[in-house]
Order: C-alpha cells, then structure tokens, then sequence
C-alpha cells in the first residue's frame, strides 16, 4: 500500500511540475463575450495540457494604472492585452518582450503590425482592429432634398447635408460633435486632419508639423460643423441622440452596430466610409494587441496562446460573438459573416483607409495636447492657427 | 508597571502598524520622491533632483490652473456652505411640527455616495435637463450644450452641487453645538429685553465659534481635496481641474510621473496647512463685539 502511495504521489508531483501557468490579463468583461473568451481559453487549455491559464479581467476605467503597477512591481501577467496607444509607452520602458524574429511566418496574413512596432521591433500581437466610419440617418436625409439615398461623398457634401438636415427642425441636428471628453475628442479631429493631408510630424519624425495649412483647413472645417449644427454631447450621448432619430450623421465605430442589433433599434440607417477631397477619406486606426511581459519565464507558451487566441477561426468566433468588424487575421475577413454584411464591409474598407497616430512613447502625452487645441477653438473660440502653434510648442518642449 | 505598559503596547500594535504602513511611510515616501524622477512605468532607477520638481510646478500652466480653479472652489463653497447651515441649523432647532423630517431631509444628501450624486447633477445639467429648464422658466438662458460643457459654467456648477450635498452635514454639527448652549442665557438676556436678532449675535454666536471653527477648517481641507465629483461630472475638463485631479491625472494615469505628482501633493498640503492655521490664529482673536 505504501508502495502504491509513493508512486501516485512522485506521478503527481511529476504532473503538476511539467504543467505551466499562464497569467493572461484581458479587458472583455461584456457578457456579450466573455464566454466566448473563456470558451477559446478551454479549447486551448484542451489542446495543450500542459499549459493552464489564468484569465484575470481588466476594466478601462483603472486597467491600464493595473497594468503599470504590475509591471513596476514585478507581478505583471504573461501575456497582457494591450491598447494600441500604449504599447509604445510600455515596450519603450522595456516591460514587453520583442517578438519581431517570431513573428516573420505571420506577418503576411495579419494587419496591424504598424501600431506595435517602436524602434523596429514589434512588441505586441494584434487581434482585434478598430476604426470609425461616418454613420448617417436615412430618414432624416428623405425629409432634405438630398433624399434618402444620398452619401456624402466629398466635405461639402457632409457640410451642405448635415446644415440641410439642421433646418429641418429645432430638435433636429445634422452632425453628432463630441464634448471635451479624453481620449475621444480628437479622434473625431484627426480623421478630417490626415484627409486634409496634415501630418503631425515630419516624415523622418524628427519635427512637429502641427500647424501647417491643411491642419488649419481641417480645424476650420471641423469647427463649423460643430458651430453650425453639432448636437454637442459625450460620444454616448451623441450615440443615444443619433438612435433616437434626432441626429444626421456622427462618427462611430463597430460597437453601434452591435448596440443597434442588441437593443433592437428601429433606425433607418446607413454606413460609409469618410468623405474626403478625394474620396474616401481616411480614418482613426486602433487596435487590441496581446504582449508578452519581457519578465515572464513562460514566452514560448505565452506566443502559443496568443497565436490561438488570433487564429483566424477563434477571430471569427470573436468577433461574432461581440459583433466586431475588424479582426486582425486578413483570412478571417474573408469569412462570410463578414462579406454578407454591407456594414462590417464598410469598417473592413475603412480599416485599409486608416491611419494611426505615431508610435511614439510620449504619445500620451502628444494626445493630450492635440486634445487641448481642438478644445480651445471648439469651446473657447481660439482661432485655429494659434491653437494649433501653441499645441506645437508644448510639444516640442516636451521632446526636448 | 512592566506588564501593564506592554499590554497598552500589545493593544496599540494594530493601530500603530496600519498607522506606520498606510498613512506614515506613503507621507514619508511621497516627500523623498518629491525630489526624484521617480515614474511608475520606468525601469531606471529613480534619481535625486532636488527641487526641479517644483521649479517646474511653478511654471506647469496646467498646474497653475488647477491651484485656481481649487481657490475658487474653496472660496466659493466654504464660506456660503457654512452660513448656510448654520442658518439652517437655527431654523431647524425652533419647534414646529415634522422637524425631524427636515432635519433627515437637509442631512440625507450628505450620506449618499459622492458618485450616485454626481450622476445624478450630470443628467440635471446636460441639455434639456431639469435644470436647464428652470433656468428657462425663471428667463435666463441656459448654456446651449449643458452646464458641465461650458466654462464659463461647469465649475460654479460642481461648486452649487457641492454645497447642496455637504450644508447637511455641517447643519447637524451647528445643531449639536447650539443643543449646548445653556438656555438659561437666553433667559437672561429675555429678561434684560434682547430680541431675537441681539440673542444670535451676542449669545448664539460667540458660543458656537468652536463649532464655526471645526467646520471651517474641515470644509476647508476637504475642499481643497475636491475631486471625485470633478473626475465624474467633467474629468477636469472645461476649466475644472482641481489640485488633486491634477495630481491623480499626473501621478497614477497618463504619465505615471510619481515624483511630480508628489512634490504638487506636498504643495497642496502646505497650502493646506497655511490656511488651517491662519483660520485658527483668527478665529482666536476676540470679535470686538463679542
């Protein structure tokens, strides 16, 4: 009987030394999809039983000071899902693991490795993409002489439409404008700015170039559709005004979609991609990345995970499951959940058509900053070329 | 004697490890990171740099206004918060029917979650709101996106929301003060032939300066630490940035800048300090008339 102990005890002690932990720390706590995770974590742990991972989930609103704390203190995750606008911040600060010379038999069939590379070297994995298009309501446009079929195609088709639809009625706004409201406001400005043709810095990245023609072009732009008929609200206000039929056209992403579909909003809408001098014009790019903590003992198994979760059939499964419109994987996109839905084809198009801000470790920073000069000339009435000098001279100091 | 002293130890041990755990060695480590670089997302080490931290407070644009908008705060709410309340603790403290229920009333405000209030005035003063619409009816203009989306607004907005929620509060300290006033003064000075109006400034007044001192000095620090309802309502946008939302934005988001976010937390706690200090110099002067 000993004997038979002995041997079940050195087996398990045996089992449980060859198991390895994975800490993964994520950020989708919807129950709209926080099954779905779980279930792709199963299957993983399934086909691996060697591997066990701990799912731990963040939230945005205190997310990303977790992260930090963790990674200062020595007790960050494995693998982490990353925000694209911080991935420069972190690997810059030497908390990620490079993982450019894994990568080379990827690399072809995912989009997005632009926002995770800093100095040449890639520091997280994408998985799901994001960009905004220009949403437009169908029967506020039937009630102008544009009819309900018309999309804008250039600047002053937007502006001439959108001022048309304001006139219908005191309670009726032709374009949803975003309140001083962080991390958002000047994502609604940038697209207008890359399609004007500004740049923020020069092409070898050494100059700000904040405050060139183009970028004041855009800001004047922006500036009289929010002046001249902008329902003015936080991005979930606008979203809850343009569902209610009062509002145009606004600036979203996929996630209205799936609002729309979930709350079963009797809208009749349309999608399209940004208008431009030359159409279409271009938008905000972000993303969901998974990184690997440069501390952890477990890489190997960690890119193994990642490179399950961002498999383009567990992409698919996401995505349906949270209805989003972009994933990484350029397979996935041609899954038909995607092809037989003109909406998620107009974010599928948009996405080519997208740009992101530099990956830049002072970019939090540089966010701010822009934010405070599109602030100052939509709530202050600052002209745009002072607002935008000014914005440029912060940002100098600060990379001095 | 021994014993009895380490028992008196023994008990006090608890309070004195929560004591030197959480409250000294942050008030301890905050001051040296002060002088340093110190970052919480940085894997250099931190580095002594004196006073740079506060040269560059000096001249940090956001950081000034934030002391501003912190001034005003505390200019504008302290002092009108507590003749408020101490009006309200006199009215409440005469008989009548139902005093109770105003008295629950005026104090329940100051008992609900900071947040589920600050929600509540944010949808109070958007656009369309009910506030907006009393402005209408009493034929003033509200601003066209809401209170909270306009500077001009969005502070004193906060600030009306603030002295709503606490004047409860200090009414009931004023309460407790006024229930231990002898009433035999009155009496007298009923006999000598005051009236009312000379019983409050001769009598109730004076007796409740202790009283009127605590509160001023508690509102004043807890507004100069004014941020939840400003991270809520505007997250310090429209020129409501506060000292602390300052501090919290530069210290434990955005930046992770920990050495900077110390040393304007020591400035904070020295202007704190000056004015706990000079209200109690004055407040110990004698009125003239008292």
């Amino acid at each position: 009987m000993k004997y038979i102990l002995t041997i079940l005890f050195v087996l398990m002690a045996i089992t449980s030394w060859a198991e390895t932990t994975i800490e993964l720390w994520q950020f989708w706590t919807d129950p709209a999809i926080k099954p779905t995770i779980q279930n792709i974590i199963d299957d993983f742990e399934k086909a691996n039983p060697d591997i066990k991972v701990n799912l731990t989930d963040l939230t945005w609103a205190n997310g990303h000071e977790k992260i930090v704390l963790a990674f200062s203190s020595g007790t960050g995750p494995d693998v982490v899902e990353l925000g694209s606008d911080w991935i420069a911040q972190f690997g810059a600060n030497g908390h990620l693991a490079d993982i450019s010379k894994y990568i080379s038999e990827d690399s072809a069939s995912f989009q997005g490795w632009g926002m995770a590379n800093y100095k040449n070297k890639i520091y997280g994995f994408p998985w799901i993409l994001g960009t905004r298009v220009i949403f437009g309501n169908k029967d506020l446009l039937k009630q102008t002489q544009f009819g309900e079929d018309y999309i804008p195609i250039s600047f002053d088709d937007l502006k001439n439409s959108s001022y048309k639809i304001q006139k219908i009625s005191d309670n009726i706004y032709g374009w949803g404008s975003n309140t001083a409201e962080k991390h958002r406001l000047y994502k609604k400005y940038l697209p207008f700015f890359w399609t004007y043709g500004a740049q923020i810095f020069s092409d070898d990245g050494k100059y700000c170039v904040l405050p060139s023609l183009p970028a004041v072009e855009a800001m004047t732009y922006y500036k009289f559709l929010h002046d001249s008929c902008g329902y003015v609200a936080n991005q979930r206000g606008i979203e809850d005004a343009f569902l209610d039929g009062k509002i145009g056209y606004i600036i979203s992403g996929d996630w209205l979609l799936k609002r729309i579909e979930l709350e079963n909003r009797d809208i009749n809408f349309f999608t399209t991609l940004f208008p431009g001098r030359k159409f279409p014009g271009k938008s905000f790019m972000g993303g969901e990345f998974l990184s690997i903590n440069d501390a952890s003992d477990n890489k190997d198994e960690a890119l193994k995970l990642i490179r399950f979760i961002t498999s383009p059939e567990n992409q698919i499964k996401f995505c349906k499951a949270n209805r989003s419109a972009n994933p990484s994987s350029i397979n996935a996109q041609e899954d038909e959940y995607f092809k037989s839905n003109v909406h998620l084809q107009t974010f599928i198009k948009q996405i080519n058509l997208s740009k992101n801000p530099p990956v830049i470790p002072d970019w939090v920073y540089i966010e701010n900053i822009i934010e405070r000069a599109v602030e100052d000339v939509l709530f202050n009435d600052a002209l745009p070329g002072e607002s935008l000098r000014e914005a440029r001279s912060k940002i100098d100091k600060l990379r001095k | 004697m021994r014993s009895n002293r380490l028992t008196t130890l023994v008990l006090l041990l608890p309070w004195i490890i929560t004591f030197v755990v959480f409250w000294l060695f942050p008030l301890l480590f905050s001051l040296i990171t002060g002088f340093t670089d110190y970052s919480l997302i940085s894997r250099n080490p931190a580095e002594w740099i004196g006073l740079e931290n506060y040269k560059e407070l000096l001249t940090d644009q956001d950081f000034i206004i934030s002391i501003k908008n912190t001034f005003i705060f505390v200019f504008g709410t302290v002092p009108i918060t507590t003749v408020i309340a101490l009006i309200m603790a006199v009215l409440v403290n005469q008989r009548f029917k139902g005093r109770g229920i105003f008295r629950a009333g005026y104090f329940l405000p100051s008992i609900t979650s900071m947040v589920v209030i600050s929600l509540i005035f944010t949808n109070l003063y958007s656009r369309g709101g009910y506030i907006a619409g009393l402005a209408s009816m009493l034929g003033f203009t509200p601003p066209e996106h809401g209170f909270l989306y306009d500077s001009s607004t969005a502070l004193f907005s906060i600030m009306a929301m603030d002295i709503w929620m606490s004047v409860g509060y200090y009414m009931l300290i004023f309460l407790s003060g006024l229930k231990s006033i002898p009433s035999e003064l009155y009496e007298a000075a009923r006999i000598q032939g005051a009236g009312n109006i000379r019983q409050f400034f001769l009598i109730t007044l004076p007796l409740l300066k202790p009283v009127a001192l605590f509160i001023l000095v508690i509102n004043t620090i807890k507004s100069f630490q004014v941020f939840v309802e400003i991270f809520v309502m505007t997250q310090g946008k429209f020129e409501t940035a506060s000292m602390v939302y300052f501090i919290y934005e530069t210290g434990v988001t955005t930046a992770f800048r920990f050495g900077y976010a110390s040393a304007a937390a020591y400035i904070l706690f020295a202007i704190i300090g000056i004015f706990s200090l000079t209200q109690f110099i004055l407040m110990r002067r004698r009125h003239p008339l008292w």
